[in-house]
C-alpha cells in the first residue's frame, strides 16, 4: 500500500462519504500500529490492572496484563499474625465473596490440627449455607458489572439489590456486610440468626424473579450477544494448560468442581449439577455463572432442610475461645483465653495443601506450620490469577471494544489476584 | 524449712533446662574454670519410654527425662537449686513402684524402666494442676506474669479442661511488700518454695518461710527478716507465676510486647551473662542469662539496675565549646585541636582509655594513639571500686578492666598520675574514651585541672563534668547500643549485643576514632564492629579464643514459646 495517499482515503472514510460496511472493513485501509495504555484505573474494568496494547486501528496485535497494584503482602503478614488473625485478611482476598476463602482457609487449618474429622456437623452446614450465599454473590456482581459495561445498566441495579438481600443476611448472621470473619478454626464463631431460615428462603424466591428479568433483558438481547458470542473462545486444552478452574474453566468444557470432585464439608448430601459450556467464549462464561447462581440456590436449600442442631465450633479449651462468662469467672477459661489470644493455637509441625471451590475457582491454602502460634507460611492459589494470565493469549486478534467484556467475564478480583 | 536431701549440689546446672531467662541460649566458650575432668564416668542405662538411654550415675531423673525429649513439667524444680518435690507436676511412672514417683528426687538407677506420659501419669498432673488452679485468681490480664507464666503454659499443655468447681476462692493478702525490690502476691503464690530456696542457697540468707498450712498455707518473711539480699530479685525471676514481682518492672510493660537481645551485665567486673529486654527503643529490665562458667542461673540485683543510666542524661549530639552542633564539625575542630597538640609536642599529649568501653573501641583507640599519633601518655579510667562478696559481685566496677589493661600492654597510668601530670603540665592535650570516672563530684576540678590543657577531647555517653569541661564532645553510645566484647575478671572474652538504636546523634566508639583518625590523616578501615573484632583477634593474645558468635535478631518473647 502507498502510504502517501493514506491522510487522503481516510478522510474519505471518515468525513465526506457515507462510509459503508465495506469502507469499514476495507482491507487496504490505512493504519499505524500504536501502544495503549488501559488503566491501572479505567471506569469499565473492575479491578486495578494495567493493560498495555499494542493496537493496529481497532485490532489488537499484542496484550501485555500488568497485575500486582492490589498487592498487599497477605502471605508475609500471615507469618506474624496468630493462626485466627489470619481470618480478616482471608476476608480481603476475594473481596465479593469472603465467606469462602474463610471456609477454605478454616478447612486447611483445620486439616493440619488433625480436626477436620471433629467439626460439628451444624458448623459444617453453616459453612454450607454461608459459603454458597457468598458464591452466588459473587456470580451476581460478576455478570451484573459485566453486563453494565456493555451498556445494560439495568441489569446492574436488578442484581446488585439481590445481591443486597444476601448481604444483609450475612451482615445479621456475621455482624459484617462484607468483612465477615464468620468462621474460627473448629467451627464458626456464632451460631445462625433465629429467622434466618424463613429469611433465606424468601431472598431465594425473589432472587428467582431477578434472574428470570435478567434473562428477558440479556439472553436474546441483540447488543449483548453481539459482543459476548464467540469472544474469546478459549479451548478445554489451554483450559487444562493454563490452569483455568472455576466457571471460566467449566465454560470451556473442563467439568472439574472440587464440591463434586473432592467433596468437602457435607457437599456429598446435595443434589446439583456443574453446568459445562460448549463453546468457551464470553457467553457460555456469562452463561455459566448464571446457572451455577441456580446451582448454589437448590444446595441452599437443601441445607436448610437438612440443617441439623448441635453445637457450632469444637469444644476444645486449646483450640476454641471459651464463652465469655467462663473466662471472667474462672482461672482455666481465662488461662486458655489469654493463651489462644497472646499465644495462638498451637497447630503441630507439617504442612498442607487444602483446596476448596471458590468463586472463581480452586481457591487453594498451602500453610506450614513449625508447630508456634503463627502459620511458618501461608501461601494462596488465587483461581483468578490463572484467568487474568490467559487474556494476553486472548486479547491479540481481538478488536479494542472485546477486551471489557472479556475482561468482565474473567472476573479478576485484585484482593485476590495480588494478595 | 528441713535441708533436703539432693540428688546434686547447688549451682549445678544442665544446658537443657529451660529456667527463667532462657529464651536466648547464646553458646559461649569459657577460656578458663574447667577443671580437670574425671578419666572415667560411671554411667546407668535407664528406659526413657520404652528407649534405653545412657547417663552418668547420680542424675536427677527429671534432667535425664527432659535430657532425651520427653517434656516432663515441673514447677518447684529448677537446675540451679536442690529438689524438696513439692509440686508434684514431674511424677512419672517407674517399674516396681506402687504410686508414680517424683522424678525431680529421684536419681537414675541401672537398668531403670520409666513411663513419662501413661494414662495414669497424665491423669495426676491434670489433677495436681486443678488443684493447683483451685485456689488461683482470676488475674491474668493484670498480672506482671502473664505470657510467661509457667501455670499458664502447663495449663494449656498439660490440663486443658474447664473448671469444675464454682466455690468461692480462699483469699489472702494481694500486696505485701516483702523488701526493697519486691512485692507479694499471697494468692498467686502456688506455693512452689523456689524463692525460699534461692534466698538460702544463693544469697545465703534464710529471709522467706512458709506459714500456715492446708489451703491457708503462705508464703511470707523468716521471723525478723526483711527481703533485702542483695540477690532478691532472683525471687522475681525463678517464681513460676506472678505472686512476687519486681518493684521496679511491676505494670511497667506486659512481657510478651518486650524483645530480648544477649548481652553481658556492666556493674561490675564479673560479667554475668544477661538479657536485655527492650521494647520500643526502651530497656524494661535485665534479666540473667544461664552461663555455668560466670553466674549460672543468677545476677545480683545492682546489676539489674544498671540500664536505668542508658535513658538519663545522655549526650544526644557533639558540641563544640559546649554548644550542640553536627558530626562534621566538631569532627573537624577535634580533629584540628589534637593535630595542633600533635604538632608542637605529641609526647605532652595523652590518651584516656576506659574500662566501660569494649575490646573493639580501645583496640582501635590502642592502634590509633600509639601506632600512628605516636602520643606520649596513656591512662585508664573507670568507676571507682566499691562492696563485693564471694558469690558474684566484685569490687571492680568495670566490665572490661582486664581488656583495657591487656590492650594498654603496659602504657597504661592511673587517674592519680593524670592528676599530677595535668598540674606538672607533662599533659597538654587529651583525648578521652568514655569519660566515666575521670571527673566526679563538686572537687573533681580542682583535683584534676583539665582547664589548663589545649585540647580536651572526650568522647562520652552522658552530659558529665568531663563533658562539660571538654572542647569537643562526642557522643557515644551506651552498652546497650553497641556490638562488641568485653573481657571479665576471669580473662573470658564476652559478647554484647546492641538492643538500642543509639541515643540520639550517638555512634559507637569504634566508628568515633576511624572518624576522627581521618580528620588527623590516619586511615583506619573498618566498616563493622565484626571486622575489627577480627583483626584485634588476630594481634591480641588474650582474645585469641574469643568467637563473635552468629548474627541474630531480637528474640520477641511473645513467640518464645519456651518461655514460661
Amino acid at each position: 500500500m502507498d502510504q502517501s495517499i493514506a491522510p487522503t482515503s481516510r478522510r474519505v472514510v471518515l468525513g465526506v462519504s457515507e462510509p459503508t460496511d465495506d469502507a469499514l472493513d476495507a482491507p487496504d485501509l490505512p493504519t499505524e500500529p500504536m501502544p495503549l495504555n488501559m488503566g491501572p484505573s479505567h471506569p469499565a474494568m473492575h479491578g486495578t490492572v494495567r493493560m498495555v496494547l499494542d493496537v493496529e486501528g481497532e485490532k489488537i496485535t499484542s496484550a501485555d496484563v500488568q497485575i500486582g497494584y492490589l498487592h498487599r503482602c497477605f502471605e508475609k503478614e500471615s507469618e506474624s499474625a496468630t493462626w485466627t488473625q489470619v481470618f480478616p485478611y482471608t476476608d480481603r482476598l476475594n473481596y465479593v465473596s469472603p465467606m469462602l476463602n474463610n471456609v477454605g482457609y478454616a478447612i486447611a487449618v483445620e486439616k493440619l490440627l488433625g480436626i477436620d474429622k471433629q467439626i460439628p456437623e451444624r458448623a459444617q452446614f453453616i459453612r454450607v449455607l454461608v459459603g454458597e450465599m457468598s458464591r452466588v454473590t459473587d456470580h451476581l456482581t460478576c455478570l451484573g458489572a459485566g453486563a453494565m459495561e456493555l451498556g445494560a445498566f439495568t441489569v446492574f441495579l436488578y442484581m446488585l439489590k439481590a445481591r443486597e438481600w444476601f448481604y444483609e443476611l450475612l451482615e445479621e448472621v456475621s455482624g459484617a456486610r462484607l468483612t465477615h470473619s464468620y468462621m474460627r478454626i473448629g467451627g464458626v464463631c456464632d451460631d445462625l440468626t433465629e429467622d434466618f431460615v424463613p429469611r433465606l428462603t424468601d431472598i431465594l424466591k425473589r432472587t428467582r424473579v431477578v434472574l428470570e428479568d435478567v434473562s428477558k433483558l440479556l439472553d436474546r438481547n441483540r447488543i449483548f450477544r453481539d459482543r459476548m458470542d464467540g469472544i474469546a473462545i478459549i479451548t478445554r486444552e489451554d483450559a487444562i494448560a493454563w490452569g483455568l478452574t472455576g466457571p471460566v474453566g467449566r465454560s470451556a468444557g473442563l467439568a472439574y468442581d472440587v464440591r463434586k470432585d473432592h467433596p468437602y464439608l457435607v457437599y456429598d448430601r446435595f443434589d446439583f449439577d456443574v453446568p459445562i459450556g460448549s463453546v468457551g467464549d464470553n457467553f457460555d462464561r456469562y452463561a455459566c455463572r448464571v446457572e451455577e447462581i441456580k446451582q448454589s440456590m437448590r444446595i441452599l436449600e437443601q441445607a436448610m432442610e437438612q440443617l441439623p442442631g448441635g453445637p457450632v465450633v469444637v469444644k476444645d479449651p486449646r483450640i476454641t475461645l471459651p464463652p465469655k462468662s467462663e473466662t471472667y469467672n474462672s482461672i482455666e477459661a481465662m488461662i486458655a483465653h489469654f493463651k489462644i489470644i497472646m499465644d495462638g493455637i498451637h497447630v503441630p509441625p507439617g504442612e498442607i495443601y487444602s483446596f476448596t471451590e471458590g468463586g472463581n475457582g480452586e481457591l487453594g491454602f498451602y500453610l506450614v506450620s513449625d508447630g508456634t502460634g503463627r502459620p511458618w507460611k501461608c501461601r494462596v492459589r488465587p483461581p483468578c490469577l490463572p484467568a487474568v494470565q490467559i487474556m494476553m493469549k486472548l486479547l491479540p486478534g481481538l478488536f479494542l471494544a472485546d477486551v471489557v467484556p472479556t475482561f468482565g467475564m474473567m472476573n479478576m478480583i485484585g484482593g485476590e489476584c495480588d494478595r | 524449712m528441713a535441708e533436703t536431701p539432693s540428688s546434686k549440689p547447688p549451682f549445678t546446672m544442665s544446658a537443657s533446662a529451660a529456667g527463667p531467662g532462657s529464651a536466648v541460649p547464646v553458646p559461649v566458650t569459657p577460656k578458663t574454670g574447667s577443671g580437670p575432668t574425671p578419666a572415667v564416668i560411671e554411667t546407668v542405662g535407664v528406659t526413657i519410654d520404652g528407649k534405653v538411654h545412657q547417663f552418668p550415675k547420680g542424675t536427677n531423673l527429671l534432667e535425664a527425662c527432659n535430657q532425651v525429649g520427653a517434656n516432663v513439667p515441673f514447677f518447684c524444680y529448677h537446675a540451679g537449686l536442690s529438689s524438696p518435690a513439692v509440686c508434684r507436676q514431674c511424677l512419672v511412672d517407674v517399674k516396681g513402684q506402687p504410686k508414680p514417683v517424683p522424678s525431680c528426687y529421684t536419681p537414675v538407677a541401672d537398668k531403670m524402666e520409666v513411663t513419662t506420659a501413661s494414662p495414669r501419669v497424665l491423669d495426676v498432673r491434670r489433677q495436681m494442676l486443678e488443684f493447683t488452679l483451685l485456689n488461683h485468681p482470676i488475674d491474668c490480664p493484670i498480672c506482671d506474669k502473664a505470657g510467661e507464666c509457667t501455670l499458664q503454659k502447663h495449663y494449656f499443655d498439660w490440663d486443658a479442661k474447664f473448671a469444675r468447681n464454682d466455690g468461692i476462692k480462699v483469699h489472702k493478702d494481694k500486696v505485701v511488700d516483702l523488701g526493697k525490690h519486691i512485692v507479694l502476691d499471697q494468692e498467686r503464690c502456688i506455693l512452689c518454695t523456689r524463692c525460699i530456696r534461692v534466698c538460702d542457697e544463693v544469697a545465703k540468707s534464710h529471709d522467706l518461710e512458709m506459714a500456715y498450712r492446708g489451703d491457708h498455707e503462705v508464703l511470707t518473711t523468716a521471723p525478723g527478716h526483711r527481703l533485702d539480699n542483695p540477690y532478691s530479685l532472683n525471687t522475681v525471676d525463678v517464681c513460676p507465676v506472678g505472686a512476687l514481682t519486681s518493684k521496679d518492672f511491676r505494670f511497667a510493660m506486659r512481657a510478651w510486647e518486650l524483645s530480648s537481645t544477649p548481652s553481658v551485665c556492666t556493674g561490675c567486673a564479673t560479667g554475668c551473662n544477661i538479657e536485655v529486654h527492650s521494647a520500643r527503643g526502651r530497656v524494661y529490665r535485665l534479666v540473667p542469662r544461664i552461663n555455668p562458667a560466670v553466674n549460672k542461673h543468677w545476677m545480683c540485683d545492682e546489676g539489674r539496675f544498671t540500664y536505668k543510666p542508658l535513658h538519663a542524661d545522655r549526650l544526644a549530639a557533639p558540641r563544640v565549646g559546649n554548644s550542640p552542633t553536627d558530626w562534621d564539625r566538631a569532627l573537624e575542630a577535634a580533629g584540628k585541636k589534637l593535630r595542633a597538640a600533635l604538632d608542637t609536642d605529641a609526647s605532652k599529649v595523652g590518651v584516656v582509655f576506659s574500662a566501660q568501653t569494649t575490646n573493639e573501641d580501645l583496640y582501635l583507640l590502642e592502634r590509633l594513639a600509639f601506632e600512628h599519633l605516636r602520643v606520649g601518655k596513656a591512662y585508664l579510667a573507670g568507676r571507682d571500686q566499691g562492696w563485693h562478696d564471694d558469690i558474684l559481685v566484685s569490687a571492680d566496677k568495670n566490665p572490661n578492666t582486664a581488656g583495657a589493661i591487656a590492650i594498654g600492654a603496659g602504657r597504661l597510668k592511673n587517674l592519680m598520675d593524670l592528676a599530677n601530670d595535668l598540674r606538672s603540665g607533662a599533659v597538654t592535650a587529651l583525648l578521652v574514651l568514655g569519660s566515666d570516672g575521670v571527673l566526679v563530684g563538686e572537687s573533681a576540678a580542682a583535683a584534676m585541672p583539665v582547664d589548663r590543657l589545649s585540647a580536651l577531647v572526650v568522647i562520652g555517653t552522658h552530659t558529665d563534668l568531663m563533658v562539660e569541661a571538654a572542647h569537643v564532645a562526642l557522643p557515644l553510645a551506651a552498652w546497650a547500643e553497641t556490638d562488641g566484647t568485653f573481657t571479665n575478671r576471669l580473662g573470658m572474652v564476652q559478647r554484647i549485643r546492641a538492643a538500642l538504636p543509639p541515643a540520639g546523634d550517638a555512634l559507637p566508639g569504634w566508628e568515633i576514632v576511624t572518624h576522627l583518625a581521618r580528620r588527623l590523616g590516619v586511615t583506619l578501615d573498618f566498616s563493622t564492629p565484626k571486622s575489627v573484632f577480627t583483626e584485634a583477634k588476630q594481634k591480641l593474645a588474650f582474645m585469641k579464643d574469643a568467637d563473635w558468635g552468629r548474627a541474630m535478631l531480637p528474640v520477641q518473647l511473645r513467640f518464645a514459646a519456651s518461655r514460661g
